[in-house]
C-alpha cells in the first residue's frame, strides 16, 4: 500500500511542480521540495516487503524498490535544493518526481507489460521538460528543440520496443507457448535470441549507448547537469532493472546463444571503452559526466550476456550505486558551473582550494566511483565483467575501475592547481556572516536573528550548495559500499 | 459481433487517415479522436464499464492535448495526400491481419491451448486488433519521424503508441486492469509530449 501512496504523492507533487513552473516559480519550488520531503518520508517508513493486489495484478514491495525509492528521493530532494540555490527554472524536481513515481510502480508491478508502459509514460517527462526549459533559456541554439524531440522519441520508442518484445514473449506464439511456432529446436532458440537482441536494442536506445548516443550527448549539452540524473542515471537504471528480469523470466538464459552473447558484449565493450576514453579526453565537465554515465550503462548491459541470477543481482547493485554516484557528480558539476561560471578544466584551476567543501565532496565521489575491493560497487562491476568475459574479465575489470580514477583525477588535479583569476573572482566556498548582523546570536534579539536568516542564506549560498554536494557524496559512498541493500 | 468490429476497424483507419492528411487542425484532431476511441472498442466481449471509461477518456484526452497545442495556426497536410495514405493504411491492415492469422494457424498446428483466439470465425478479434495496429503503425511512423515538429508529428507519435498497444493485444491477448491504466497513462503522456513539442515548434517559427 505504501508504494501506491508514494507513487501517488510523487506524481501529484511532480505534476503540480511542472504546472506551476511557468508562472509561479517560488511556489513550484516549494511544492517540489515538499513533495520530495514527503516522498522521502514515505520511502523511509516503507516496509521492505509488502504486496497489494490491484487490477488483476500485484504491486509487490521489495528491498530493491525501497532502496531505489530512498536513494532517488533523497537525491532528488538535494537536487531540488541545489536548483533553488542556483536560481534556475525549476525544471528538475517536477520531472524527477514523476519519473520516481513511474519507476517505483513499474518496479513493484508483477506484470512486465504494465511495468514497461508505466516507465515509458513517466520517463519521457525527464527528457522533455528539462529539454524545453533549456531551449527556452537558450533559444539561440537552434538544435535544442530537435534534440529534445529526438530524446522523446528515444524514450518512447525504447519503451514501445520493449513492450512489443514482452507481448511477443507472452503470446501463444512466443517462447512460453509450449515451444510456440518454432517448436523446441533451433528455430525456437533463434526466435528467443532475436527477441533478446531487440530488448537489448531498446536498452541501448534508452541509455544512449554508443553508437546510439548522439541524442543523449546533444541533450546533455543543452540542459542543466542537475537534469541529467533523472533522465539518464535513474531513468536508465529503472529501465534496465525492468528489462533484465523480464528477459530472464520471459526468454530465459537459453536465449543467450554464442552470437547473441558476442553482439551484446560487443555493444557493451564499445560503450565501455569509447565512453571511458571520451570521458578521459574531454575538458568539458558536462561531457565527462555524460560519457561516464554512458560507460556505466555499458557495464550494466553485460548482465544481458548471461541472464543468470548472479548477473542480475550484480546489475542491481551496480545500477543503484552508479546512479547515486553520478547524481553526486552531476550536482558537483552544476554547483561548480553556477559558482564559478566555467565548465572547462582550463577555467577551473584551484576550484578545490577556493572551496574546500566541494573538494571534500569530490574526493568522496572519486572513492565512491572507483570503489574498493569488498565494496558493493567494485564487486558488482567485477562480477558483471568477469561473468561476461571469463578469463580476461578480471584484468578488464581492473582497467575499467581505473578509468574513473583518470577522468575524475584530471578534475581533481585542476582543483589543487594554483587558483586562477576566474576562480578567485567567484564567491568563496567558506561560510561567512551577512553584513547586516551587528550582534551575535546570544546578544541580539531572537526576532532580529530570524530576520537575518534570509540574508545569511544568501551570503552563504556557495558554501551551502557545497554542503549539499557533500551530502550527496556521502550518499554515493554509502551506496557504493552497500549497493542496492541486499535485494 | 465481427461485423461491428470490422466497422470499428474501418473507422479507426478512416480517422487515422484524416488525422495525418487533412489541412485543418480541427479535422485532424477529430480524426485522431475517432481513431483512438475506436481503438478503445476493439474487444470482444467489451471490457467492464470502468476499463472502457479509462480507455475512452484517455483517447479523448490525448486528442484534446494535441489539438490544444497548435490552435488554428498551423497547417501540416500529408505530402502524399489522403488517397496514398488510405492505400498505405489498407496495406498495413492487410499485412497485420495476415501475420496474425498465420501466427494463429501455426499456434493451432503446434497444438497450443489458448492461442491468440481459438474461436471458430476466421477473422478473429486478435487478427483485427493486429490489423488495426499495423495500419496505425504505417500511418504514424512516417508522420512521427519525418518533417518539422508540429501537430503532424504529435499525431504520428500518438498513432504509433496506439498501434503498439493494439498489436500487443493482438498477439498476446487482453490486458489486465492494471495494464489498462498503464496503457492509458502512456497514451496521454505521449500526447502531452507531442503537444509540448508542437507548441514549442510553433513558438519558434
Amino acid at each position: 500500500m505504501s508504494i501506491a501512496i508514494l507513487a501517488a504523492v510523487a506524481l501529484a507533487t511532480g505534476l503540480g511542480t511542472v504546472f506551476l513552473e511557468d508562472r509561479h516559480r517560488s511556489l513550484a519550488f516549494a511544492f517540489g521540495v515538499a513533495g520530495g520531503v514527503a516522498v522521502l518520508g514515505i520511502a523511509l517508513v516503507m516496509p521492505p516487503e509488502e504486496s497489494l493486489a490491484i487490477g488483476g495484478g500485484g504491486i509487490v514491495g521489495t528491498p530493491l524498490v525501497r532502496s531505489l525509492a530512498v536513494t532517488w528521493s533523497a537525491s532528488l530532494l538535494m537536487l531540488a535544493l541545489l536548483e533553488l540555490g542556483i536560481g534556475a527554472r525549476p525544471a528538475v524536481v517536477g520531472p524527477s518526481l514523476i519519473g520516481l513515481s513511474a519507476a517505483s510502480i513499474a518496479l513493484a508491478t508483477s506484470d512486465p507489460a504494465s511495468s514497461m508502459a508505466f516507465l515509458a509514460a513517466g520517463g519521457v517527462a525527464g527528457v522533455v521538460i528539462p529539454g524545453l526549459s533549456g531551449w527556452i533559456d537558450g533559444p539561440s541554439s537552434a538544435s535544442r528543440l530537435p534534440t529534445t524531440g529526438r530524446g522523446a522519441l528515444a524514450i518512447l520508442g525504447s519503451g514501445l520496443l520493449a513492450l512489443a518484445v514482452i507481448a511477443w514473449s507472452a503470446s501463444a506464439a512466443g517462447p512460453l507457448g509450449s515451444g510456440g511456432i518454432f517448436g523446441q529446436d533451433e528455430g525456437s532458440l533463434l526466435g528467443t535470441g532475436l527477441a533478446l537482441l531487440v530488448m537489448v536494442a531498446a536498452v541501448a536506445i534508452r541509455c544512449g549507448l554508443i553508437p546510439l548516443h548522439v541524442w543523449a550527448a546533444r541533450f546533455m549539452e543543452g540542459v542543466s547537469p542537475l537534469a541529467v540524473p533523472a533522465a539518464f542515471s535513474w531513468g536508465a537504471a529503472a529501465f534496465i532493472l525492468i528489462a533484465l528480469p523480464s528477459s530472464q523470466v520471459l526468454l530465459g538464459p537459453t536465449a543467450v546463444g554464442d552470437v547473441e552473447r558476442l553482439l551484446i558484449i560487443g555493444l557493451s565493450v564499445v560503450s565501455l571503452v569509447l565512453g571511458g576514453l571520451a570521458a578521459m579526453v574531454h575538458d568539458d565537465i558536462e561531457h565527462v559526466l555524460g560519457y561516464s554515465i554512458l560507460q556505466d550503462a555499458g557495464i550494466a548491459v553485460l548482465a544481458f550476456a548471461s541472464l543468470t541470477p548472479d548477473a542480475a543481482a550484480a546489475a542491481r547493485d551496480w545500477l543503484v550505486a552508479s546512479a547515486t554516484v553520478k547524481t553526486a557528480f552531476a550536482a558537483w558539476a552544476a554547483v561548480v558551473r553556477s559558482t564559478y561560471g566555467g565548465h572547462r578544466l582550463a577555467d577551473l584551476g584551484g576550484w578545490a582550494r577556493h572551496s574546500p567543501a566541494l573538494g571534500i565532496a569530490f574526493a568522496g565521489i572519486i572513492v565512491a566511483a572507483v570503489g574498493l575491493p569488498g565494496t558493493a560497487l567494485f564487486e558488482a562491476r567485477s562480477d558483471l565483467i568477469s561473468g561476461a568475459l571469463p578469463g580476461i574479465g578480471p584484468i578488464i575489470a581492473l582497467l575499467v575501475a581505473l578509468m574513473p580514477l583518470v577522468y575524475l583525477g584530471r578534475i581533481a588535479l585542476a582543483g589543487i592547481a594554483p587558483v586562477t583569476t576566474a576562480i578567485a573572482a567567484g564567491p568563496s566556498g567558506r561560510p561567512r556572516r551577512s553584513a547586516g548582523r551587528a550582534t551575535g546570536w546570544s546578544e541580539g534579539s531572537r526576532v532580529q536573528a530570524i530576520r537575518l536568516v534570509p540574508a545569511d542564506l544568501r551570503a552563504n549560498r556557495a558554501p551551502l550548495m557545497a554542503l549539499g554536494v557533500v551530502v550527496l557524496a556521502a550518499m554515493a559512498l554509502a551506496t557504493s559500499i552497500g549497493g542496492a541493500g541486499g535485494s | 459481433m465481427t461485423i461491428a468490429l470490422v466497422a470499428i476497424i474501418l473507422a479507426i483507419g478512416a480517422g487515422a487517415v484524416v488525422a495525418v492528411s487533412t489541412r485543418e487542425p480541427a479535422a485532424a484532431a477529430i480524426g485522431l479522436a475517432i481513431a483512438l476511441v475506436g481503438s478503445a472498442l476493439v474487444a470482444d466481449p467489451l471490457p467492464s464499464a470502468a476499463i472502457l471509461g479509462v480507455r475512452i477518456v484517455a483517447g479523448l484526452l490525448a486528442a484534446t492535448l494535441v489539438r490544444s497545442a497548435v490552435g488554428g495556426s498551423e497547417s501540416q497536410p500529408s505530402p502524399l495526400g489522403w488517397p496514398a495514405e488510405a492505400m498505405l493504411a489498407t496495406a498495413g491492415a492487410v499485412a497485420g491481419i495476415g501475420v496474425a492469422l498465420a501466427l494463429e494457424a501455426l499456434s493451432g498446428a503446434t497444438g497450443l491451448a489458448g492461442g491468440p483466439d481459438s474461436g471458430s470465425e476466421w477473422l478473429t478479434v486478435m487478427a483485427l486488433a493486429t490489423g488495426a495496429g499495423t495500419s496505425l503503425l504505417v500511418l504514424g511512423a512516417a508522420s512521427s519521424i519525418h518533417g518539422r515538429p508540429g501537430m503532424r508529428r504529435a499525431i504520428g507519435l500518438v498513432l504509433v503508441t496506439q498501434a503498439v498497444l493494439l498489436i500487443r493485444v493482438g498477439i498476446a491477448g487482453p490486458a489486465i486492469d492494471l495494464e489498462e491504466i498503464a496503457r492509458a497513462a502512456l497514451l496521454v503522456a505521449t500526447a502531452a509530449t507531442g503537444a509540448a513539442l508542437a507548441r514549442a515548434g510553433a513558438t519558434s517559427e
